[in-house]
């Protein structure tokens, strides 16, 4: 097979790797290119942890000047407080220097608008052109800005937080709480947000260096050590950030995790139960979504895989949603800011605990059960539009089919999805049931169902 | 027309046209690979457009593997000075100094620092160039991109170094007041620290280093009005003017008169080799009054092409004793073998506290010659073709083409040359007389302007 390119330039911004495809004559490039497509104005620049964010940010610096830009440096922010100066500065946009939970050798560049919202497709897509052409309208030296730092950019994040939930009530509760940033971005912030919360907070891996204590992606066997140290401390809740601070997952007071679909979950419930409105998730989240949507007697809104599909759906919804976000541990509370922001999710949870005033694996406990398999099978896009095409003739008329982004197929009891990776050559196929041998079941259905198809081709 | 000038002491543009973060970038980057992931001092000058492209070297060379040591707005020769003490330990792998010298606001440039302290020797230079044409750059991985580290804390260290080698407690008894400009350039901060460590009082001129320059940042006597100005007013012994970079320096008597950039170096020369022999170099274009003052001392003198790496390798190569140019850079090895304008302005006050003279009593001592400098625009393309037309129209004289075309005879000289910095040609006429000197001047202008149109 050939090597997977290590470069992406693509909806969600650009992913390359050091020392490898990321230079920073790329990033200079591209930050023209963006600062062009601004037609100058400040630009807040922010980076992830990592260390290599220093070398791509001075790129990101060099190329923003040039084309006129006033770049405003905010060092390392965590993705979403990020997203919120950029609006709360009335800046013309921004550039994030960060790789998400790709691994240390990786960095990249995330752009967002004036809205403090990533760039839509259709903004991307003229960006990028712009990119393309490869000629950016440089200004002479009388007419070139300085560059402008910032170190106070949390601050508008966390006020707006602090005052979008209840944060007496969950002072007076004085929780416990572990908080493991995975020494990300999440550090810078995490820890004073607690503190501003009346918790205790014991950190883990609090340091922002970049240096990820454990695979940065979320998931229950990367985060053992968070599941230890709450049951030591006979913490309240654990919390795990991603490398970015836009997901999170989370550890109940026994230390077990309660999965990552019901970070969303546990929130979007407390949160109706309050102020009733639509919720908006992607067509992979869990069912448990609809149910807690029909017994608060609201819609449930699907979106296409991605984060940016998930803000555009929330953001169109009449009446307003009041919650959304994907089952990966993304929660979008637009109150704050329609973004993904593992900050708001904290304390939505902590403020849950404490209405309710009971514990967080009880809490859980209320979202009806669900087991979902996520799998995979090598494959190109391409092959996966013409299976996503065949297998929706073989389902039609026996269930709900949807095409919106790849195919998914509602049965009573279960469903379905099968779409391209938007980030690798392989398929994605994922299925959720009531129960885990249900779920295996249909996922080892429809592998059977793709073999046929391709044994008949 | 975009305007670029790639050489091996370094790249040279106007920003927003030829002088893009893309090309720095690719020079750093270039630059960074020659010094093999080694560490690398960077310094700037004030322009606005320097910070812009302090962040390219900053990610160019960390994306090579070389960590920065950041000195922050910072003279060349501190820069160099730097590099040639850090090297001594075998840590420094080279500088980059950010500035465009005495070109106005339009231009910057980055200025190559050799590992020795210098500016890049022809095959440094040409290794670089190579490096950057072939666009094959050190790329280092995640785990060893290059860390920046700020070094404004070192720059102390020139100073004390200064102070030690010229002297200061000859300096500081004689109470000598002096009137700096420095053109609100790199040298604007450490004017103080600068009259603090070798003992004189200071009345700045133009020291905020804000970058806008308040006249041409080239050090020369129509610069001059506001030194004049205040040293009149204040009564100083002596008045300096910089260039943007603080390598080249003009001096302004304490009679307030505005000397030609020509005497910096015979002034200083004339005292120095007095006290220590051994080969002179000038440049062809450098005033005959150093060839007068080092035959008078018994020194040799050493002719070369013009500009500050060709003095500096002919210097080493002759182990000479001094080294300076007309336009009032001056090297004295046994400190640092670069153009330092601090160093001069120290030894030309050492020089009036040792010997009790005033500079106009200095100035009466040199010979008097008269020096014209014109310079006449040429499209790129066509400068050097003029030139060798030039070499034609003297043909029958005697020539020394080393550096474009020089004719001269026992009263004066004649210089035609292509700039090192700029496009256009330069003409520099000397004689004894001022009348002579601008018909020597004229007869080549008169020849060249038609065929440079």
């Amino acid at each position: 097979m050939k090597k997977a390119s290590s470069l992406k330039i693509g909806i969600s911004g650009v992913r390359g790797i050091l020392g490898d495809s990321l230079t920073p004559q790329l990033a200079a490039a591209l930050a023209q290119a963006f600062g062009a497509y601004l037609g100058g104005g400040p630009v807040v620049v922010g980076r992830d942890a990592r260390a290599s964010g220093e070398m791509i940010g001075q790129a990101v610096l060099a190329g923003l000047l040039s084309v006129g830009c006033q770049p405003v440096e905010i060092g390392i922010a965590p993705i979403p407080s990020f997203l919120f100066y950029v609006k709360d500065a009335r800046a013309g946009g921004g550039i994030s220097v960060t790789a998400s939970h790709n691994p240390k050798e990786w960095n990249g560049l995330k752009f967002a608008g004036r809205e403090g919202l990533y760039l839509s497709p259709p903004q991307t897509e003229e960006f990028l052109d712009l990119y393309h052409q490869g000629e950016f309208p440089l200004v002479p030296a009388d007419r070139l800005k300085a560059v402008k730092t910032e170190s106070r950019a949390l601050e508008p994040h966390l006020r707006k937080i602090l005052g979008a939930v209840e944060a007496g009530r969950i002072r007076e509760r004085k929780f416990k709480v572990v908080i493991d940033c995975n020494n990300g971005a999440g550090a810078v912030l995490a820890p004073r947000l607690l503190e501003a919360l009346g918790c205790e907070a014991v950190r883990l891996n609090a340091d922002p260096s970049g240096e990820f204590a454990h695979d940065p992606e979320p998931l229950p066997e990367n985060i053992g050590g968070l599941c230890r140290a709450v049951a030591e401390h006979a913490a309240d809740v654990g919390f795990v950030q991603d490398a970015d601070a836009d997901r999170l997952a989370v550890v109940d007071e026994t230390g077990r995790p309660i999965g990552e679909e019901l970070t969303l979950a546990v929130a979007a419930r407390y949160v109706l139960g309050r102020k009733p409105g639509p919720i908006v998730c992607n067509l992979s989240s869990s069912r448990a979504m609809d149910d807690i949507a029909r017994s608060a007697g609201v819609p449930c809104l699907r979106s296409k895989i991605g984060e940016v599909n998930v803000v555009e759906k929330l953001l169109a919804a009449e009446p307003r949603a009041v919650i959304g976000g994907e089952g990966n541990g993304g929660v979008i509370y637009p109150e704050v800011h329609p973004c993904r922001d593992s900050f708001t999710a904290m304390a939505l949870i902590l403020e849950a605990m404490a209405a309710a005033g009971r514990t967080i694996s009880e809490l859980a406990r209320d979202i009806p059960p669900y087991v979902m398999i996520k799998d995979r099978i090598p494959g190109s896009a391409e092959q996966a539009h013409r299976l996503v095409h065949l297998l929706k003739k073989r389902y039609e008329g026996k269930a709900k089919t949807n095409i919106l982004d790849g195919l998914k197929v509602d049965f009573p009891d279960h469903w379905i999805h099968i779409r391209p990776s938007n980030t690798e050559p392989v398929i994605r196929i994922l299925a959720e049931a009531r129960a885990e041998e249900a779920a295996r079941r249909a996922i080892e259905a429809l592998k059977a169902e793709i073999a046929d198809l391709q044994r008949k081709r | 027309m975009k305007l670029l000038k790639i050489g091996i002491s370094g790249v040279r543009g106007i920003i927003g046209e030829s002088m893009t973060p893309r090309l720095a970038l690719d020079f750093a980057a270039a630059f960074g690979s020659f010094a093999g992931g080694r560490a690398v001092l960077l310094g700037r000058d004030t322009r606005i457009s320097s910070p812009m492209l302090r962040a390219a070297c900053l990610a160019a060379l960390t994306s090579t593997g070389c960590d920065v040591v950041d000195l922050g707005v910072c003279p060349t020769p501190i820069l160099q000075y730097l590099v040639r003490s850090q090297n001594k330990r075998r840590r420094a792998g080279g500088g980059i100094s950010i500035t465009a010298g005495h070109n106005d606001i339009a231009w910057n440039a980055l200025a190559f620092v050799g590992p020795e302290g210098t500016s890049l020797n022809a095959f440094q230079g040409q290794e670089v160039l190579d490096i950057y044409h072939l666009g094959k750059f050190r790329k280092a991985s995640a785990d060893r991109i290059g860390k920046v580290g700020d070094g404004a804390d070192r720059t102390g260290l020139y100073f004390e170094a200064l102070a030690r080698f010229v002297g200061a407690g000859d300096i500081r008894p004689a109470r000598l007041k002096a009137v700096i400009d420095a053109v609100n350039g790199a040298a604007a901060p450490y004017l103080a620290r600068f009259a603090e460590a070798l003992g004189f009082q200071l009345i700045p001129v133009n020291d905020e280093p804000n970058g806008f320059f308040p006249h041409d940042p080239e050090p020369r006597p129509r610069n001059a009005q506001q030194v004049v100005a205040v040293l009149k007013a204040v009564g100083a012994e002596a008045g300096f003017l910089l260039n943007s970079d603080a390598s080249r320096v003009s001096v302004v008597a304490e009679n307030a008169e505005a000397l030609s950039e020509e005497y910096t170096f015979p002034l200083l020369a004339d005292d120095f080799l007095r006290r220590r022999r051994g080969p002179v170099v000038a440049n062809l274009s450098t005033s005959r009054m150093i060839e007068d003052v080092a035959r008078s001392r018994n020194c040799p003198l050493v002719r070369t092409k013009v500009g500050q790496s060709h003095a500096v390798q002919a210097l080493l190569q002759e182990e000479a004793v001094l080294a300076g140019e007309g336009s009032g850079g001056v090297a004295v090895p046994a400190f640092q073998p670069a153009f330092d304008a601090f160093l001069t302005m120290g030894m030309l006050l050492s020089v009036l506290a040792r010997t009790g003279k005033r500079l106009s009593r200095l100035v009466e001592a040199l010979p008097r010659y008269h020096i014209v400098k014109e310079k006449i625009h040429c499209p790129p393309a066509r400068i050097h073709s003029v030139v060798n037309e030039v070499k034609r129209h003297f043909r029958r004289h005697e020539l020394d083409t080393s550096d474009g075309v020089r004719v001269e005879d026992k009263s004066g000289w004649v210089q035609v040359r292509t700039s090192g910095t700029e496009p256009m040609i330069r003409v520099i006429a000397e004689d004894r007389s001022p009348e002579k000197a601008r018909e020597r001047a004229d007869e080549a202008i008169r020849f060249i302007a038609p065929l440079a149109r």
